[in-house]
């Protein structure tokens, strides 16, 4: 057959170690004389899928004008048969062809062809890495990038919930299993989480999830109290190593803080406590609008701030919305903070310091 | 049950005390406080953006810290800096030390400007935070030295650094350089600003310690393969 004729020659000039397209460069005078005719061997017979060859050897500009000539000569030849360009056709195309060009070639892949350039050039992929060298794509280097990724399409969002607990499933199953057991079943259904294709699987696997409650909704948030003249106000409390402070919130709109009867800024004679009163009121962007009213006992000056500004979050809360309140937890500013001194322990110096080591 | 959910969510002490552990159950996760974060609407976020924000809405938050707020003024850099420079846990005195140290900068660097003729004025950095972040990039060495031993000798082997140790680096030869090589009579803040000016325009005593480190990594580029890491 022309075409194995065709593989043949490309091999037997492929052993010559030349490309049958650019010739001009070779040197060695032997193989200049092998190549004197001119054989136009298609790259489709050497391999199946010319795509995924390589980067592109067709840049998009080439493309672009290619799809151009083949449109206007199309319209030529609709013009050059005297019928319709608008309504011109591949199967038209294919025919005038024919008739003006006879070729009495047996192979159909040998006679003249005019046709769109998408079905003549191969489908190529664009460069895949950048202008440092770094490839786009995580699986890049797997070789066949697009194959692997569908391979390891993921479940749907997984954050938001937990796998059911041991006393859960027990529930679920009717029956006592052991903490082997349970560790057991875990492993596996992780193992199926981690497995290609495990989205098909879902419906099963959200069978032995539960959500997490969303965490903004264990706030209690005390209602608003309006005390004769109208004006509403708020109380909290809170606590830091062994400071406790209690604050009263006015909606009054003078922004002025008294602490145990004094002005805060000769309370707090140092910046960083009183930025740390003023936190949530900035976070919230409500500077001048509270008046405060507070009272703290115990601690150091850093330990009171920390207190009165929980103590001020949790005092504020009844005056926003519910969004407002999840950004603010969001910030640290409602959790009470749990750190406390270390204690000493024995055969220590202290709760980190070791006596003196020596060596005898 | 329900019992172990809550569980995570009390202070805690491990059972079995490590080195670095904290009174927060590792359930809880580090808390945000910069304000425009939460400004950004709904649309505007990136898929890694939700899933953050979706993760956050069902964990417990840490509290944030003493130094820590959600003014403008507050940089997390400067407050590692003044950390550094504390000594026996005074904050006050090493926050006076930058505060001081700052205006100084930032006098001579107007002082210089009003003096400067018209065409060079607006290449003269006055904003003392600037000139700060930049003498700091410009004293963090890019590779490190590390001893490792091999066939009973220790050589000195080039490694890459983390950010977080560049940072470290570039603090520590700043603080220590204003503290060792100095005359009696000046003080820290006067010391510290020219050290940092001297940095911001690649001269002076750090910048040198940052390039001796390089030249060493390059003399000793021949050890590189006995990193196994």
């Amino acid at each position: 057959m022309a075409a194995s004729g065709g593989r043949t020659v490309g091999s037997f000039l492929w052993k010559c170690g030349n490309c049958c397209f650019n010739f001009n460069t070779v040197s060695s005078n032997l193989t200049r004389q092998v190549l004197s005719r001119q054989l136009c061997v298609s790259a489709v017979l050497h391999r199946k899928n010319l795509a995924a060859a390589g980067p592109e050897k067709f840049s998009e500009e080439f493309i672009k004008k290619q799809v151009e000539e083949f449109n206007i000569g199309k319209r030529h030849l609709a013009n050059m048969m005297g019928e319709d360009p608008e309504t011109f056709t591949q199967g038209d195309i294919n025919r005038s062809i024919a008739y003006l060009f006879p070729s009495g070639l047996f192979d159909k892949k040998a006679k003249p062809l005019m046709k769109h350039p998408d079905e003549v050039f191969p489908k190529q992929r664009a460069v895949q890495w950048g202008a440092d060298g770094r490839p786009f794509h995580f699986l890049f280097y797997t070789g066949k990038q697009s194959y692997y990724s569908l391979m390891h399409v993921s479940t749907g969002s997984l954050v938001g919930s937990r796998w059911l607990l041991k006393e859960e499933l027990e529930e679920l199953l009717v029956e006592t299993i052991s903490e082997h057991d349970y560790a057991r079943f875990i492993q596996l259904m992780e193992r199926l989480l981690s497995l290609p294709y495990c989205s098909v699987e879902e419906d099963f696997v959200q069978r032995y999830r539960r959500q997490l409650e969303i965490q903004s909704s264990k706030q209690q948030v005390q209602p608003l109290q309006y005390d004769q003249h109208g004006v509403a106000y708020s109380t909290g409390d809170g606590r830091r190593k062994t400071a406790t402070g209690t604050v009263l919130l006015r909606d009054s709109g003078s922004g002025s803080i008294s602490i145990n009867g004094t002005n805060y800024v000769h309370y707090f004679p140092v910046l960083q406590d009183r930025e740390q009163l003023m936190f949530p009121l900035h976070f919230m962007g409500v500077l001048g609008r509270f008046d405060m009213q507070c009272s703290v006992s115990g601690g150091g000056h850093s330990s009171q701030a920390g207190a009165l500004r929980l103590a001020i979050s949790r005092a504020m809360l009844s005056f926003l919305s519910e969004g407002q309140v999840e950004t603010m937890r969001q910030a640290g500013l409602l959790t009470p903070d749990p750190r406390i001194k270390e204690r000493k322990k024995p055969g220590q110096e202290g709760a980190r310091r070791k006596f003196t080591w020596k060596k005898r | 049950m329900a019992a172990s959910l809550t569980g995570l969510l009390k202070p805690w002490t491990p059972r079995v005390l490590l080195v670095r552990w904290s009174r927060y159950n590792p359930y809880y996760l580090e808390p945000g406080p910069r304000k425009e974060v939460y400004h950004i609407p709904e649309t505007e976020l990136t898929p890694e953006q939700k899933e953050e924000r979706e993760l956050k809405s069902v964990r417990p938050i840490k509290a944030a810290t003493n130094s820590v707020t959600s003014s403008v003024f507050n940089d997390p850099v400067l407050s590692k800096f003044v950390n550094m420079m504390m000594k026996d846990g005074d904050k006050i005195i090493a926050k006076g030390i930058i505060t001081q140290t700052l205006e100084n900068m930032k006098r001579k660097q107007v002082e210089k400007y009003h003096k400067a003729p018209e065409g060079k004025k607006a290449e003269i950095e006055c904003n003392p935070y600037a000139i700060f972040h930049q003498a700091l990039e410009n004293c963090k060495p890019v590779i490190g030295l590390t001893s490792i031993q091999k066939g009973g000798k220790f050589y000195q082997v080039p490694i890459p650094l983390t950010d977080n140790r560049r940072r470290f680096l570039a603090m520590k030869w700043m603080i220590t350089e204003c503290r060792d090589n100095k005359h009696r009579r000046t003080l820290m803040y006067e010391k510290l600003s020219q050290e940092l000016l001297a940095a911001f325009s690649k001269e002076g005593n750090v910048v040198k310690r940052k390039h001796e480190l390089h030249k060493m990594a390059e003399s000793n580029r021949a050890y590189a393969h006995y990193r196994w890491w």
